[in-house]
């Protein structure tokens, strides 16, 4: 994404401090996001993701350091700011229960100065694309929380936002809603050229979805890569062992002292030793002393570390 | 052209509201009915022959006027509260309009669907006690509607102190009973009470309707002054609460 050092971001935060008594919820954070990128934002709770989202919407009064969206000052242009932005903050709970999807979308075009008449194909066109046409005129309140998902999806699209702002957006969602709200934000960014920012503890739905992730730990940035990067830096190999018979003590000693190895007991009989490094040579050596030690082998595995091992593993990091 | 969609917004909004919460508004009228009816024959049979004629209009008309006033004073922060513990407010503050547009629309329009159940109310009451009035409804409203933006100023006041501290259920009670009061209160020629809020107005429509007084042009101004002042203190006390909130993170608390 080189290309994009010379276009203006659409989203600027620079060096964002923001405290509550005697707690730093964010400890200078600093990050753009470009045009048509997919911004996922990482962290424990309490990590500071969500005061960060909203004091990017203006929501929160920030301490210290500058927001700019579309070139606009936040603290100053708030209100000319927000034709720009959707958001979904709270999930289900953002829509109107005892009102239906069309209702709600009419009702959040509504508060933005848009009547129903110039709307109402857009709304159509939403609750199409979200599979919500055939229920249209129901109240949500019937729904599942995937469905008022949705619909609060759909009320954040209404006015046509170039950035969406999602806080969690699957959090409670079945497999099924989950990845129709995937394909959805994919869509919006690839081919709508929309800014994305999502909060997430779905590690799976921001690997497969965010084209940049940032990881942040008691309101400060660990990590700051693209995905392809990240995976890059700090994704290892596990190799997963298994053999034929237990392994003498000896064995086990010596393997622990090549490197930091863990050994199950398997219910069939045999162990499996999980072994994550960087050299092929380490493996070799392992597996020399368990042929010396007369061990069979009956399987090698090797598994790439995903997201949520990186992650565990950067934060663990942090926090040793 | 944006206000006037905001507007058409917010009617929209409270006619669904009422439609799905049809049970709900007739109860709610039906009550509003019973209890005027209570009151009425309650004091008419503890007072007998003693209560005069004029007491028992005054009555009618302060019923309806303190019907309207408790509407209003309690509409505002009801509305933020609600707003707060539906999860829905912090959307309300994502509209480029300003969130004091969207409260003001609301609570303009739901003074003039009010005045609908009031009218209903009004007869009704009027039409089983007896105590018939030709009301000069365009005057009774004119002066009522702009008498209750004092109160939209108050109810700004407790929906901004309502964004910290989440619960101000007892304030507004001790408010929607001191109205009873306050309404009774001397306020013409001008006097120390002519400063509260909504006293003068509603005093003033009491005594036009029912005893016939006429008042200067003056007074009138005077009226949609004392209103302009409390509105505008109540959104600038509503404005100053919401800071806070920003600061505190209590937007999208409950």
């Amino acid at each position: 994404m080189s290309f994009l050092k010379n276009v203006p971001p659409v989203v600027r935060v620079e060096n964002l401090k923001k405290s509550y008594s005697d707690t730093q919820a964010v400890d200078d954070i600093s990050f753009q996001i470009h045009r048509g990128e997919i911004l996922g934002i990482l962290g424990p709770n309490g990590s500071g993701k969500t005061t960060t989202i909203k004091s990017i919407l203006g929501l929160i009064t920030f301490d210290y350091g500058s927001i700019r969206v579309m070139g606009m000052d936040v603290t100053k242009s708030r209100h000319r700011m927000l034709w720009h932005v959707g958001a979904v903050l709270e999930g289900a709970r953002n829509v109107y229960w005892h009102l239906s999807p069309e209702e709600n979308l009419t009702y959040f075009a509504g508060i933005r100065g848009l009547s129903k008449g110039r709307i109402s194909s857009r709304i159509d066109d939403l609750l199409q694309r979200l599979d919500l046409a055939e229920v249209r005129k129901k109240e949500l309140r019937k729904f599942s929380s995937g469905m008022k998902q949705k619909v609060a999806l759909a009320s954040s699209l209404v006015h046509d936002p170039e950035i969406l702002l999602l806080d969690e957006p699957t959090l409670g969602l079945d497999v099924e809603t989950s990845s129709e709200v995937k394909k959805m934000l994919l869509d919006l960014a690839g081919n709508e050229g929309k800014t994305l920012l999502i909060t997430s503890h779905d590690m799976s739905f921001v690997e497969s979805i965010c084209d940049r992730v940032l990881i942040i730990k008691e309101g400060r940035i660990i990590s700051h890569e693209t995905m392809e990067s990240l995976r890059k830096k700090f994704s290892k190999k596990v190799y997963l062992i298994r053999t034929e018979r237990e392994i003498p003590d000896a064995c086990v000693a010596a393997i622990s002292g090549i490197c930091q190895v863990s050994f199950d007991d398997m219910e069939e009989g045999g162990c499996m030793l999980s072994m994550s490094m960087a050299d092929v040579a380490t493996l070799h050596r392992i597996m020399d002393e368990l042929e010396s030690a007369g061990v069979g082998m009956v399987d090698l595995k090797v598994v790439e570390s995903n997201l949520e091992d990186i992650f565990l593993d950067l934060v663990r990091r942090i926090w040793q | 052209m944006a206000i006037a969609t905001l507007m058409l917004t917010e009617a929209r909004m409270t006619l669904w509201e009422m439609k799905r919460y049809m049970f709900n508004t007739v109860a709610s009228m039906v009550i509003m009915y019973l209890i005027f009816l209570g009151l009425f024959w309650g004091v008419k049979s503890i007072a007998g022959q003693t209560v005069d004629a004029t007491s028992l209009d005054s009555m009618v008309i302060g019923y309806v006027l303190w019907m309207s006033s408790l509407f209003v004073l309690q509409g505002m922060s009801n509305t933020v509260l609600q707003e707060s513990q539906l999860g829905t407010l912090e959307q309300l503050y994502l509209s480029p309009m300003r969130t004091e547009s969207i409260f003001f629309a609301r609570g303009v329009l739901g003074v003039v669907i009010n005045f609908f159940f009031v009218t209903l109310l009004l007869y009704l009451v009027m039409l089983t006690t007896g105590r018939y009035h030709s009301v000069n409804l365009p005057y009774f409203y004119g002066v009522l509607l702009v008498t209750l933006l004092s109160l939209e100023g108050i109810g700004f006041m407790m929906a901004g102190i309502g964004l910290i501290h989440k619960r101000v259920n007892a304030v507004n009670g001790i408010l929607q009973f001191g109205l009873i009061g306050l309404m009774l209160l001397p306020v013409y020629p001008f006097r120390a009470y002519s400063l509260l809020p909504f006293v003068a107005g509603a005093r003033t429509i009491n005594m036009h309707i029912v005893a016939d007084a006429s008042f200067p042009l003056w007074w009138y101004l005077y009226i949609a002054l004392n209103s302009l002042v409390y509105l505008s203190i109540g959104i600038i006390v509503f404005k100053l609460f919401e800071k806070r909130a920003r600061k505190l993170n209590k937007l999208g608390q409950y």
